[in-house]
């Protein structure tokens, strides 16, 4: 892969969760950390954030929700990226995410899971990892 | 072996600001020349007199102590029911209501979209029997409730259902006491709620108010919010000024339908109580200022009581943080403080584990007995606005009040906050501080203890675990599938014709601009649900019946608005 070329995020919400402070907290982050991101704005489906992610050609989706509900969220995107032949896309997680949820996370392939509070810097090099692997 | 030595910083924890949150320049001492702009009579006056800046009440808290008050809202009407006991045994005296979230968008748990969200963050209160079941044995008369919720659909409903509740009970509409926010600034600038487009909105906020007036005249129906729009990112003085501008709107608005401020009374703002300290205490008392002036001399007010200002808070969930939770206790604590401190008239404290999920019972409790001990204990209450006539806090209070005023007049230059809110005005100003506030974080001009700053050393501790641990599960798939069921189990038993009838009230009502209220409280009364009720006034207006475009209107919808089916 490129080095050069600029990590692209799709930062999604789906469902009807409106804590909003998290997700453009961390698309200013992305975006001063050199990254191209797309955030879906709340009220997302699976199906739309998954298209988009293919018509903006995206490295990363990343997950945010604070309602506790990540694991059936994100049950519903990896099906669709499976469904769509899709799943060199990288799926990340933050938000409200219990650490007795993120064995379930893990297995279906989803990073990160990150809780509140997590440093910035942790999530940006982390995910400059998942796309560039040193 | 010799220990190491240690080296000790004088400096180490000293400041790093000399503005407030607001990014108000703050001088290291003031005297009485900061007040020498002020009068003590037009500027400040007693409690109890006009311009209210002390405060509303002769005596204040020896009057009416601030009323104790919880959002109570868990995934199922049982539970929640049960937790508005266990508070009020503990000294809750203002029920505040919620709804989960696919319900605050204005859509029923049997809609595609809610599955994700369902029962999160609240009860998914879809129409009369989660009602009935949340409330079941509580008092209804003389007790305060309060609406929380983003959708202004859902303070129409909400009452509606409370007011067809006491109705079926035989209980004086009179006695109702209470509030909704039914802001639609705060619906589209905070929330980008889908149930109503803000024309819409706008027309449905306003039937509500004019109906609760007449109906309900203890039942405050429109609460301007600034709690939210500051969590997103404004200042104190675009917080203020967004709630002022709202509500001079709101009683311009009124007046055209035939009701004066003295008809409407009191005004109530739901305000956010902030970290920093003094700030929020001149905020509170800026706030009552400012509104009796805009009261008495821009909307004809005459009454002293339609000058009153009172003020509901909800203290910053966002200044609570996720590591060290037991600091949370310390901001809580003078958040609660800048409240007694400011004169407030109800407080909704957030828990200390609120930064991991749904309050637990122990750190509400402690919520209410630290109010408990300010007023039990540390003696707070008893002298009406003890801060009066400081130097800095009548200073700071007088220039809360400059910057707001310019606010105001940007907001009008620009058409009046519907206008900023279309235009982008508003979403620029949040958005503008609110990467500010992020960028002074990271630069370390803002430090937060624990997160950026004095950040924990190796292991936690037992405290700080054991808050963490009581975190409130969200909603098993189990629990979701059962919901569903019962939703589409309700649908199926209600009287189809009652159901219908009411609905189509509504739709003809939403075409013809009659008042929307009395149809939905028929409909509430039919069992009518929040997703029906939502979508037959979209399509009176033409628009898509479902908010998501996901699901098709449903039959009986069809053949009301003539789309085919028989009439």
């Amino acid at each position: 892969m490129n080095e050069n070329k600029p990590i692209r995020v799709l930062i999604a919400k789906i469902g009807c969760d409106i804590h909003e402070r998290g997700p453009i907290t961390l698309m200013t982050a992305f975006r001063d950390a050199g990254m191209e991101v797309i955030y879906t704005g709340r009220y997302a489906t699976p199906e739309r954030v998954v298209q988009t992610a293919m018509d903006e050609d995206v490295d990363i989706i990343a997950l945010s929700d604070h309602t506790g509900s990540m694991p059936i969220i994100a049950e519903s995107v990896m099906a669709e990226l499976k469904k769509n032949d899709e799943m060199d896309i990288h799926v990340m997680a933050g938000g409200l995410i219990l650490p007795s949820d993120i064995p379930a996370l893990e297995n279906m392939g989803v990073k990160g899971n990150y809780g509140p509070g997590t440093p910035l810097e942790t999530i940006i090099k982390y995910t400059k990892s998942l796309v560039h692997p040193v | 072996m010799p220990k190491e030595n240690v080296s000790l910083d004088r400096k180490f924890g000293h400041i790093v600001r000399t503005a407030s949150q607001s990014h108000i320049e703050l001088k290291p001492v003031y005297n009485s020349g900061d007040m020498n702009h002020l009068s003590y009579d037009n500027d400040i006056g007693d409690p109890g007199i006009y311009p209210y800046t002390r405060g509303i009440y002769p005596e204040m808290f020896r009057d009416r102590l601030w009323l104790k008050s919880f959002i109570v809202s868990y995934s199922t009407p049982e539970e929640t029911n049960q937790a508005f006991r266990e508070y009020i045994a503990n000294g809750l005296t203002d029920l505040r209501i919620l709804a989960d979230l696919p319900t605050q968008c204005g859509i029923d748990p049997d809609h595609p979209a809610a599955w994700n969200s369902m029962m999160c963050g609240g009860v998914a209160t879809y129409g009369i029997p989660t009602y009935e079941r949340m409330l079941e044995g509580l008092p209804l008369e003389n007790v305060v409730y309060e609406f929380a919720h983003m959708g202004i659909s859902n303070f129409i409903y909400n009452y509606s259902m409370l007011v067809s509740i006491m109705e079926n009970k035989g209980l004086d509409l009179n006695k109702l006491h209470g509030n909704g926010i039914n802001d639609p600034i705060r619906a589209k600038l905070v929330y980008e709620c889908p149930d109503f487009p803000t024309d819409i909105a706008r027309r449905v906020y306003m039937d509500h108010i004019e109906y609760a007036v007449k109906k309900t005249p203890r039942w405050k129906p429109c609460v301007p919010n600034g709690v939210d729009p500051q969590q997103r990112g404004m200042d104190v003085p675009k917080e203020l000024g967004g709630c002022l501008a709202l509500a001079t709107a709101m009683i311009q608005e009124l007046k055209g339908r035939g009701i004066t401020i003295d008809e409407y009374g009191p005004m109530v703002f739901a305000l956010d109580a902030e970290s920093d300290f003094f700030e929020t205490i001149a905020k509170f008392r800026a706030a009552r200022k400012m509104w009796a002036v805009i009261a008495k001399e821009k909307l004809g007010a005459t009454h002293p009581k339609s000058m009153q200002l009172k003020i509901g808070i909800r203290t910053s969930g966002l200044s609570l943080q996720w590591q060290k939770p037991l600091n949370n206790a310390a901001r809580v604590t003078l958040q609660i403080l800048s409240c007694v401190l400011g004169g407030v008239n109800s407080i909704d404290a957030s828990s200390i584990d609120e930064a991991i999920g749904l309050p637990s019972l122990e750190a509400r409790v402690f919520n209410l007995d630290t109010q408990h001990i300010i007023t039990h204990e540390a003696n707070v209450p008893l002298v009406a606005d003890p801060l009066g006539g400081s130097y800095f806090v009548e200073a700071l209070t007088s220039r809360i009040e400059k910057e707001t005023n310019q606010y105001l007049n940007e907001i009008e230059a620009r058409g009046g906050i519907f206008e900023c809110l279309e235009s982008g005005y508003l979403h620029e100003v949040m958005e503008a501080n609110r990467l500010k506030i992020q960028r002074e974080k990271e630069e370390k001009k803002r430090l937060i203890v624990g997160v950026n700053a004095f950040q924990a050393e190796g292991e936690e501790g037992p405290v700080n675990k054991a808050i963490r641990d009581v975190a409130y599960r969200s909603p098993t798939i189990k629990d979701r599938e059962n919901m569903v069921s019962e939703v589409i189990g309700f649908k199926a038993g209600r009287d189809r014709n009652a159901v219908k009838r009411t609905l189509k009230n509504i739709y003809m009502a939403a075409k013809s601009g009659e008042n929307l209220n009395p149809p939905m409280i028929d409909a509430a009364k039919a069992g009518a649900t929040i997703g029906e009720v939502v979508g037959i006034i979209r399509t009176g207006y033409g628009i898509p019946y479902d908010p998501f475009n996901q699901i098709q209107m449903p039959e009986m919808v069809k053949q009301i608005a003539g789309q085919g089916g028989n009439k």
